[in-house]
């Protein structure tokens, strides 16, 4: 009896001993730690642990949707993405208790039928009373840099006031500015009026030269002119001046009607003088 | 039992299942003899159990650390492609945030993130929570009220988010800006103003009065700043006035002048450090 007691003791000493070995290592850390005020915490870790490759795959299954969807709301998509930090110390710093770190990051992707490349640095300063975030280097390439040469503008902008907020911003606008130029040109082209005027002597010639810019805050502006190229023997005949006024005209017409129905109202008033259909 | 994402937990919650075997076991049986052979074989039925639990623990740190057999180093460079993957994924769902714009899915819909910023320093973030139904809507946010949210919704939301989601950041970082400036200026060159900066919650209308001083003499403006466009950092109406019974002398009134290009064509707290190197560099000069 003593003995089987005894065992039963002895028993309980070892599973006492085994059973922390077999508990879960506390989950570390890690650098999730600093929820900073700039940047909410809105991921959390998956646990640690051994998963199994099914529930891996799944999970990342739906990160992958996740990223889609939001490359869709947005309009970008990050391709690539990687980060080096870097903390800075210094006796003096350590005193103060003031903390630096240094986050170097490179960034790639694309918007619709532009693609960028962007190296940043951030500099994190942590002292008693708070913590700043500082861009204190924005490098930024852009593809394709001649089909939209007014790319160049808002980007050296952007790299001048280290405003990587305002570079997308300004990115999304001149997309979406360019997406619909290309829609309003392609809307026109299939009425062509030229084959109706090429019937009789060309007379003039009227460009539409429609450029995206950008101002000095990043804001995207579409600016369209009418240029005349007119024959001197035309010039003399108009005597009312209406060549003159075409490119004041015009604009005016877009301030009132837009660009789609100011550039309908000019066609239309070209084909009716010369016979022909006005565009739908 | 299964393997579970938790091995020690099951191993645990098995461990506990015994445990409690054992001690109803022991509430049971009226004879100690009886009860003591239970324990003793529930009892090493728990020891063998743990043992051979640290076991397989301590071998799969083993092959983690040095792959030997070639059917699990293949298993486990699988895993690990799968893992980086995943951490790849992770990282760019967290790059969103240097956009401008980032997001996390909720049940309902999606909780965008806009983050703002002026000339490089980084500023508050505001969060609009969509319930992606039709018709879209907002759920709740953290917009301020004088941002005009109803009208860039009512314009934008139900046709292209994409435009007012960009919108909205124009309006925030607009506002972020303004404000940065307005708080940079009385944190940084209190010593200029000769009274309170008066602002308003959309820091869109600015008015404060200022002394400068050069060349031994000192002169006192009052300044308004109206921000007209709530989408810029830049005042569109400047006007700077003297303050005082005497009339100004033309080197001053070119001094003004110039203040009112100065305001409108450089941020606020910038213009005020200028001033500063100038003063400067004015006393360097008489000394």
């Amino acid at each position: 009896m003593d003995s089987e007691l005894a065992e039963v003791r002895a028993l309980e000493a070892e599973i006492a001993v085994l059973r922390p070995a077999c508990e879960e290592p506390p989950a570390p850390g890690g650098d999730a730690a600093s929820v900073r005020k700039s940047f909410p915490e809105i991921y959390q870790s998956d646990s640690e642990g051994w998963e199994s490759s099914k529930d891996l795959r799944s999970n990342l299954g739906h990160l992958e949707s996740e990223l889609l969807f939001l490359s869709t709301l947005t309009g970008i998509s990050i391709r690539n993405y990687s980060k080096k930090t870097e903390t800075l110390t210094s006796p003096e710093m350590a005193e103060k208790s003031i903390k630096k770190v240094l986050q170097r990051h490179r960034l790639s992707g694309t918007c619709h039928m532009i693609s960028f490349q962007l190296e940043f640095q951030i500099l994190e300063v942590q002292n008693k009373e708070n913590l700043s975030s500082v861009i204190t280097d924005l490098n930024i390439i852009m593809e394709p840099t001649t089909t939209y040469s007014e790319l160049s503008e808002f980007v050296s902008r952007a790299e001048e006031r280290r405003d990587l907020f305002m570079f997308f911003r300004s990115l999304h606008f001149f997309v979406e500015w360019c997406e619909y130029r290309k829609r309003t040109f392609k809307h026109f082209k299939e009425f062509d009026p030229l084959e109706d005027l090429e019937r009789h002597v060309t007379w003039f010639e009227l460009v539409i030269v429609w450029r995206i810019q950008t101002d000095e805050e990043g804001k995207v502006v579409p600016k369209l002119d009418l240029l005349t190229k007119v024959p001197r023997q035309a010039l003399e005949l108009d005597k009312k001046g209406v060549v003159e006024t075409a490119a004041v005209g015009f604009r005016a017409l877009l301030s009132v009607l837009g660009i789609e129905a100011a550039l309908e109202s000019l066609l239309s008033v070209l084909c009716m003088e010369h016979g022909g259909q006005s565009p739908q | 039992t299964a393997r579970t994402l938790v091995p020690g937990l099951s191993v645990l919650a098995h461990l506990e299942k015994l445990e409690t075997q054992v001690n109803r076991s022991r509430k049971k049986l009226e004879e100690p003899q009886g009860a003591q052979a239970v324990e003793s074989s529930l009892g090493t039925k728990i020891r063998d159990k743990l043992r051979s639990e640290v076991k397989q623990r301590q071998a799969r740190v083993a092959v983690r650390d040095t792959s030997v057999e070639p059917d699990q180093t293949l298993e486990i460079s699988e895993q690990k492609a799968w893992e980086r993957k995943r951490e790849n994924v992770k990282a760019i769902l967290q790059a969103y945030r240097f956009t401008g714009l980032s997001g996390k899915l909720t049940s309902r819909g999606v909780c965008v993130c806009i983050h703002t910023a002026f000339e490089g320093t980084l500023l508050d973030s505001y969060f609009v929570d969509l319930v992606i139904q039709k018709p879209l809507r907002i759920h709740h946010h953290s917009i301020p009220a004088f941002i005009p949210l109803e009208e860039i919704s009512a314009k934008y939301l139900q046709t292209n988010i994409q435009h007012f989601l960009f919108s909205l950041c124009e309006y925030l970082n607009a506002y972020a800006g303004r404000k940065y400036q307005a708080d940079q200026l009385q944190r940084d060159f209190a010593a200029f103003l000769a009274g309170p900066l008066q602002r308003n919650s959309l820091c869109n209308v600015l008015s404060f009065t200022y002394k400068v001083e050069l060349r031994g003499q000192a002169f006192t403006f009052c300044a308004r700043l109206l921000y007209k466009d709530l989408t810029v950092t830049l005042p569109t109406d400047v006007t700077v006035t003297h303050q005082g019974m005497d009339t100004l002398p033309t080197s001053w009134e070119e001094q003004r002048a110039s203040h009112e290009n100065l305001f409108c064509t450089k941020a606020l707290h910038k213009v005020f450090a200028s001033f500063t190197q100038r003063e400067k560099l004015d006393m360097s000069l008489v000394h």
